[in-house]
């Protein structure tokens, strides 16, 4: 819904504003959806300058349709995809974070949401040698933690200290429930609305930068007592993949060991798991880690 | 990118009466004047000035401020490798934290009743007193007390304890200097204590803080104890609860990044019955888990206490730590009823009536 102003457009004058103001025709939509000659006659304008302006309008407005061939074209040359720096996880992301899209990553307190946010960023800082743009909410980032993953990846100092030259090409948000779960519910009534302007500003910084979007999300029960993700129905039509996180709770498993359930994906089947370990990965899994189509080669 | 009108800092019933009239973006508000607006959104004069000044100053600032305010992660290890924790004497817990409580992050401490989450807290404001040439903080500390369980005398014993053992460790010119003005009163006059009765007395009180730690720049550690108790009675909406919550772990963080405190909470334990089984968890919900940085949740182990930290900074192999006493060199001269004491103040005092009386 854009206003009138003068300059708008070619042939917009202030004059033109103000006589259509006057007829209450405030917004382009307005002025589009209204019939150009009774307007003319009204506002004592010219039929033709009405038309003119109508038509450039429209086409300064309107989306344009694109073919399939030609999307499937542009995604395949510009869509990247991040690993998360751990194997299980990447196969069932379907080899990893696919930039232009959010994926959500959720789970209960201590199961390892932050880590794994680490974990891609270090991973896109080192490998891919790429900004990562990390939003924390939660005063979860321990620099020495990221360091000592990036310890394991190399033990060089110069080239953990490098700063990369890329772009940014992850965003991290930790966690956006903390934010908007003190704005939801009760007698507020924005709370909703700042969730979607939060989500609708993220899915367009993911599809006009080419970025991958990772954000975390706590846990709720619901009446039959399991867990989902929080921020409700109207959030989980947000992100394009979601992924559960919860602690093995078998006796005798070792205290960093977690599983990750596929809740929502348009690539894979849902409800697939995988188990992994959030103490420091191993050489050996990093080389034993499969590859995904466009992963770029970790060379350990 | 513009800001749109509906996600700025302005009143809902201006926002929706600017939006009625068609204004959606800070660009549609550019070139209006006060009076046009006031016309036409059919606001008033002075809300059509707040509305200017709001949008308008937005647009410059805010990139700027986004952008210097963003920090690398090599700073950010740099600024962690300066400010290092609070040490709380138990060379384990140290160990199991890092270095000790850390600055800038909120951490909780949950336990059952009696098993040293409010004397944990006192040490923890006495041993950020520890001048820096000792590796301590050389702070001030605020306490926050709701449940009245604050002992003055504890706290003496504490800094005593304290201040003999600075002594013993003095080596050169400047630890002696230093010790020369660390003394038991002047660790007195360094906590703040504040009693709250009440979740509403202490949301007023996290919202005056950061005017506090504004005017008392060298606090550096904030403790609240507890937080469960003031908001775990008396609340019929659990939702609004759960809102509450969130919005004071949002508020204590803000706090600890911004004024470089360490903010420690204590959280009770409540009991969670699943499959005929019972179990004790942290109360006051599931969402409340995620509002500390880091988790800590002591619990008896015979007569010794332990420690699960969660999350834990990379623990070595999984086992649990254990705690012998809290804070061994603090226990000096301990006699039976001395060890009483820490165990379970209102003992002590019941007992000390009981001596007084007889």
């Amino acid at each position: 819904m854009v206003l009138l102003r003068e300059g708008l457009c070619p042939g917009l004058s202030e004059d033109m504003v103000k006589a259509l103001q006057g007829e209450c025709i405030r917004t382009v939509e307005d002025l589009v959806s209204s019939d150009a000659e009774e307007l003319a006659q009204k506002c004592s304008v010219s039929y033709k300058a009405l038309v003119a302006l109508k038509r450039v309008l429209l086409a300064q407005h309107t989306a344009f349709p694109i073919s399939g061939a030609d999307l499937y074209e542009e995604l395949l040359s510009s869509t990247s995809i991040l690993s998360t720096g751990i194997p299980s996880v990447d196969k069932l992301l379907d080899s990893g974070l696919y930039s232009g899209e959010i994926t959500e990553l959720a789970g209960g307190p201590g199961t390892g949401k932050t880590q794994m946010c680490f974990s891609v960023a270090v991973n896109t800082a080192h490998e891919l040698k790429q900004n990562v743009l990390y939003i924390d909410t939660s005063g979860g980032v321990c620099a020495g933690r990221l360091l000592q993953m990036l310890q394991a990846k190399t033990s060089s100092t110069a080239e953990q200290g490098s700063v990369g030259g890329g772009s940014v090409k992850a965003v991290i948000v930790d966690s956006v429930s903390a934010v908007i779960s003190c704005v939801l519910g009760g007698k507020q009534t924005e709370g909703m609305s700042l969730m979607m302007q939060v989500a609708f500003e993220l899915k367009m910084i993911a599809k006009d930068f080419n970025i991958a979007v990772l954000v975390t999300n706590h846990v709720t029960r619901d009446g039959n007592g399991k867990l989902k993700s929080g921020l409700g129905q109207s959030w989980s039509h947000v992100p394009r993949t979601r992924i559960l996180l919860q602690r093995v709770e078998q006796p005798g498993a070792a205290s960093s060991l977690r599983t990750a359930t596929l809740t929502k994906s348009s690539r894979q089947s849902c409800n697939l798991m995988e188990e992994f370990n959030l103490s420091l990965q191993s050489e050996e899994e990093v080389k034993s880690g499969c590859s995904g189509k466009r992963k770029f080669n970790t060379d350990s | 990118m513009q800001r749109t009108v509906a996600s700025s800092p302005l009143a809902p019933s201006v926002k929706v009466k600017l939006i009625h009239f068609g204004f959606h973006t800070a660009a549609d508000l550019l070139d209006v004047q006060p009076l046009q607006l006031c016309k036409e959104a059919g606001i008033s004069q002075d809300e059509a000035v707040e509305v200017l000044q709001t949008l308008r100053g937005d647009a410059q600032s805010d990139q700027q401020e986004a952008a210097s305010e963003s920090v690398t992660a090599l700073d950010l290890l740099h600024q962690e490798q300066i400010h290092s924790g609070v040490v709380t004497f138990c060379s384990e817990l140290d160990a199991v934290l890092g270095g000790g409580v850390p600055v800038g992050k909120t951490t909780e401490i949950c336990g059952a009743p009696g098993v040293g989450k409010t004397q944990l807290c006192i040490q923890l404001a006495v041993d950020v007193q520890i001048p820096l040439c000792f590796g301590g903080l050389g702070g001030k500390a605020v306490y926050i007390d709701t449940e009245g369980s604050f002992v003055v005398q504890r706290v003496v014993d504490m800094a005593e304890a304290a201040v003999e053992h600075c002594t013993l460790l003095a080596e050169d010119e400047e630890q002696r200097k230093a010790l020369e003005e660390f003394t038991k009163e002047k660790i007195l006059s360094g906590i703040f204590l504040i009693r709250c009765h009440g979740y509403v007395e202490l949301l007023a009180e996290a919202y005056l803080l950061p005017d506090f730690l504004a005017k008392h720049p060298e606090v550096r550690l904030v403790v609240i104890d507890s937080i469960a108790f003031p908001f775990r009675h008396d609340f019929d909406d659990l939702s609004q609860r759960t809102r509450l919550l969130n919005g004071l772990a949002q508020k204590l963080i803000l706090l600890a990044t911004q004024h470089s405190a360490a903010i420690v909470l204590t959280n009770q334990m409540t009991t969670k019955v699943s499959d005929g089984q019972s179990k004790l968890i942290p109360a006051l919900g599931e969402s409340w888990g995620h509002a500390a940085t880091q988790r800590l949740i002591l619990h008896w182990d015979g007569p010794q206490t332990m420690m699960l930290p969660t999350p834990c900074f990379a623990v070595s192999k999984g086992e649990l730590p254990t705690l012998q006493t809290l804070g061994r060199p603090v226990l000096k001269g301990t006699s039976p009823v001395k060890l009483l004491y820490d165990l379970c103040p209102m003992l002590y005092l019941s007992f000390t009536m009981l001596t007084i009386f007889s």
